[in-house]
């Protein structure tokens, strides 16, 4: 009975994969009229949120626009578990099986580097959303991406630190595992020391790895440093923890960080103490940039209305979207190489998030970020930093 | 048995099953090889890397009874040889642009088969430090010890910038795409594996996994007999760790979590612990069972628009079937039983006789 009731099962087992496998094939032949766009994003394991707020902001891009060239546009979300191996898997699953002419994604930069072999090899254009580091796009003709990156990202926060805030001295906290947190604090360390002329004007520099819950050995040397302000990027829990533990040691200079701070948790773990924080990021929803932006938030509310604020994260995924759609209609074809060409050409595009040009390296030339701050628990608008 | 192996016609005689076996299964390789798309070709790679890390596993846990949970950690040893001396000398600036690569290495680049022996080799100097403290003692210690080692081997990639990357990893390694660098490495290795497994040594690991004191007083060698078997294993692991570096083309210290070892220990409980063919049945079934179950991902499975088809339940399903399988063969598909010639007659035998049995007995009841 056992053995009878387990054998079935396996046959189950091989059932499914068999309908799997058809399945599979049979929409793969699907007819001409329908231009398949696949999104590549982790859906399950750690970085999970942050994909599924990007899906969002492409599924309401597709709602919005539905149609290009006449034909449906039909998405094919893949999920990439948030894993390198799994990512690679997904991303030529999406290029073979479901025969897409272009790819969206993926949050977190180490997964789209993973992908970008498979893209490149079988000239598929893509677009990263939210991938910051550079060498997402590096020696890849077919990654674009249409956030800015962690170079300029760097800049813009030594910028503010050193002409809004006047500081002189610097002390760096950086999550060592995270290439992004790295990449920053490198990119900072550049253009502050430039800018102020003083070789020695990062005080203190300190390590930690994702997970980490006690700080206060670090703190302890950037107090004893004296630094005018901190510069933290990093994952928002980690951050918060910090900012907490260094006003439980009586510092007081202020904490500054990058893009990954602006999301709820970051004000829930830090609480009263995480006041005054300063970030940069993409996006500020009460105060869009450009006509496109002001549609997207509105679009979004309409959508979304529980929602208290919009991820920039969101609206990257909104401009992507639109930014194919209009390489799409501009390249006349569903040819993937077409669009690929169109992409690279893609000059002055209106987007959610500002105005998109593509240089020669496919990122998108972006010289305005936004400066928020936490006031009263919520992430307020601040300023907007242009750089040359 | 004995007068069989006298000469090589004799071998071939009693084992021509086997020949054939071999000769079909080159052949289905290189028709792989020309006809199969890159998403199934990239899949059939990852099953034959996943075969390469399970054996060597299966050879320390199942094999020898040691427990040992380091793959992650040789295998990021194995993966990152690769990585650094094989990616090309005049990409290295784009992709170490935080710190320049130490100088020692930056001009290095050894061909593909070289580094990945190395990688190995790497591996196997690690296990012996690993290992000679801990293969002394009985019991746990070495679990611990493995574990502990590749969280340590992760962190250490994570911090040496200008030999790893650090957190950026490396990327533009040269990737093989072609099936026989996979299936050529796995098959050799389990031809070893089969081949050790029936040696002298081979015995000699079996007699400590059943019982140490008993092997001790039959003369066996314990500690020199477990870090064979845990150095060889650390090697292959390596070998496996080069492959999976070159088939992705990029390697990071987040991929090796240790998380990444469960992966095979699951394929090793699956198959059976102590049975070669039964390692290698399941490391297909998870890689492409995972794979196949993608479609219920997907709103629209089986045409039904349910709100539970949503990322995340091919996972549940999975976990469900493994459950299954593991609740009905407790000892994994395979127990410690080989697939075999006479395995399979034996198997046909009775299911033969089970169903010509109830066909007497009650009437349908099969499918």
């Amino acid at each position: 009975m056992k053995k009878t009731l387990a054998l079935l099962l396996s046959l189950a087992m091989v059932v499914t994969m068999v309908a799997g496998c058809s399945s599979g094939s049979t929409t793969s032949s699907a007819d001409s009229d329908v231009i398949k766009i696949g999104v590549f994003e982790p859906l399950t394991g750690a970085n999970a949120a942050g994909g599924e707020l990007e899906v969002e902001g492409v599924e309401l891009a597709n709602q919005l626009r539905p149609e290009v060239l006449g034909k449906k546009v039909e998405l094919v979300i893949a999920d990439n578990k948030s894993d390198k191996a799994e990512a690679t898997t997904a991303a030529a699953r999406l290029i073979e099986k479901d025969k897409v002419v272009a790819i969206l994604g993926s949050w977190g930069s180490s997964l789209s580097i993973a992908a970008g072999d498979v893209v490149k090899t079988n000239q598929i254009p893509a677009v990263a959303l939210s991938a910051t580091n550079p060498q997402v796009t590096a020696g890849n003709d077919y990654y674009f991406r249409v956030c800015f990156l962690d170079p300029f990202q760097g800049t813009v926060m030594a910028n503010y630190a050193s002409k809004k805030l006047n500081a002189k001295k610097v002390a760096i906290i950086q999550e060592v595992s995270n290439d992004y947190s790295v990449g920053l604090a490198k990119f900072f360390t550049d253009s502050f020391v430039k800018l102020t002329g003083d070789p020695n004007a990062i005080v203190a520099t300190g390590n930690y790895n994702t997970g980490d819950q006690d700080f206060n050995g670090i703190l302890t040397n950037i107090k004893a440093a004296n630094p005018d302000v901190i510069f933290a990027p990093g994952n928002f829990t980690e951050s918060a923890l910090i900012i907490k533990q260094a006003r439980a040691l009586g510092i007081t200079a202020p904490f500054i960080g990058g893009d990954t701070w602006e999301t709820n948790e970051f004000i829930t773990v830090g609480g009263a103490d995480v006041e005054g924080a300063v970030m940069s990021t993409f996006f500020d929803d009460t105060n869009p940039l450009t006509e496109a932006g002001k549609t997207f938030v509105a679009e979004y509310k309409k959508a979304y209305p529980d929602r208290e604020n919009i991820a920039a994260v969101t609206a990257l995924g909104y401009d992507g979207y639109m930014m194919t759609l209009d390489a799409i209609e501009r390249a006349g074809s569903a040819d993937p190489v077409a669009i690929r060409d169109a992409l690279a050409a893609t000059k002055d595009f209106e987007g959610a998030t500002g105005m998109i040009t593509i240089d020669a390296n496919g990122d998108a030339t972006k010289n305005e970020a936004i400066i928020k701050t936490v006031k009263d628990g919520k992430f307020t608008y601040l300023d907007s930093v242009t750089i040359d | 048995m004995k007068e069989t192996q006298n000469s090589i016609g004799a071998y071939l005689k009693l084992h021509w099953k086997t020949a054939v076996f071999l000769v079909v299964l080159l052949i289905g390789i290189g028709l792989a090889d020309i006809f199969v798309d890159s998403y199934m070709r990239r899949l059939l790679n990852l099953c034959a890397i996943y075969v390469i890390v399970s054996l060597a596993m299966n050879l320390v846990n199942g094999f020898t009874g040691q427990f040992s949970l380091g793959q992650a950690g040789f295998m990021a040893i194995g993966a990152y040889t690769v990585a650094v001396f094989t990616v090309p000398i005049e990409s290295r600036a784009a992709i170490f642009y935080l710190e320049p690569m130490a100088p020692f290495l930056a001009n290095i680049q050894l061909p593909f088969i070289v580094a990945l022996i190395l990688g190995g080799l790497a591996s196997v100097v690690v296990a012996f430090f690993i290992g000679s403290p801990c293969l002394r003692l009985r019991g746990d210690y070495l679990a611990i010890a493995t574990l502990g080692f590749s969280e340590i081997i992760r962190i250490v990639f994570t911090n040496t910038q200008s030999i790893t990357n650090g957190a950026l990893g490396i990327k533009s390694i040269p990737t093989i795409s072609s099936l026989w660098w996979t299936y050529g490495t796995a098959l050799l290795i389990i031809i070893a594996t089969v081949l050790l497994i029936n040696s002298t040594y081979g015995r000699a690991f079996k007699s400590i996994r059943e019982d140490e004191i008993a092997a001790e007083a039959m003369g066996v060698g314990l500690f020199k007999t477990k870090m064979t078997s845990f150095l060889i294993g650390a090697f292959f692991t390596g070998i496996g760790g080069g492959l999976f570096a070159a088939l992705l083309g990029t390697v990071d210290p987040k991929q090796f979590y240790f998380t990444l070892t469960y992966n095979f220990l699951l394929i090793i409980v699956l198959g059976g612990m102590g049975s070669i063919s039964g390692t290698i049945i399941a490391s297909f079934v998870v890689t492409l069972g995972q794979e196949a179950l993608r479609f219920l991902d997907e709103p629209m499975a089986f045409g039904l628009d349910l709100p539970i088809f949503r990322p995340g339940l091919r996972m549940v399903v999975f976990s469900f079937l493994l459950m299954v399988i593991v609740l009905f063969y407790r000892k994994g598909l395979m127990g410690t039983n080989e697939l075999t010639w006479d395995f399979i007659a034996q198997k046909y035998r009775s299911i033969k006789k089970k169903l010509s049995g109830k066909k007497t007995s009650t009437e349908g009841g099969g499918n």
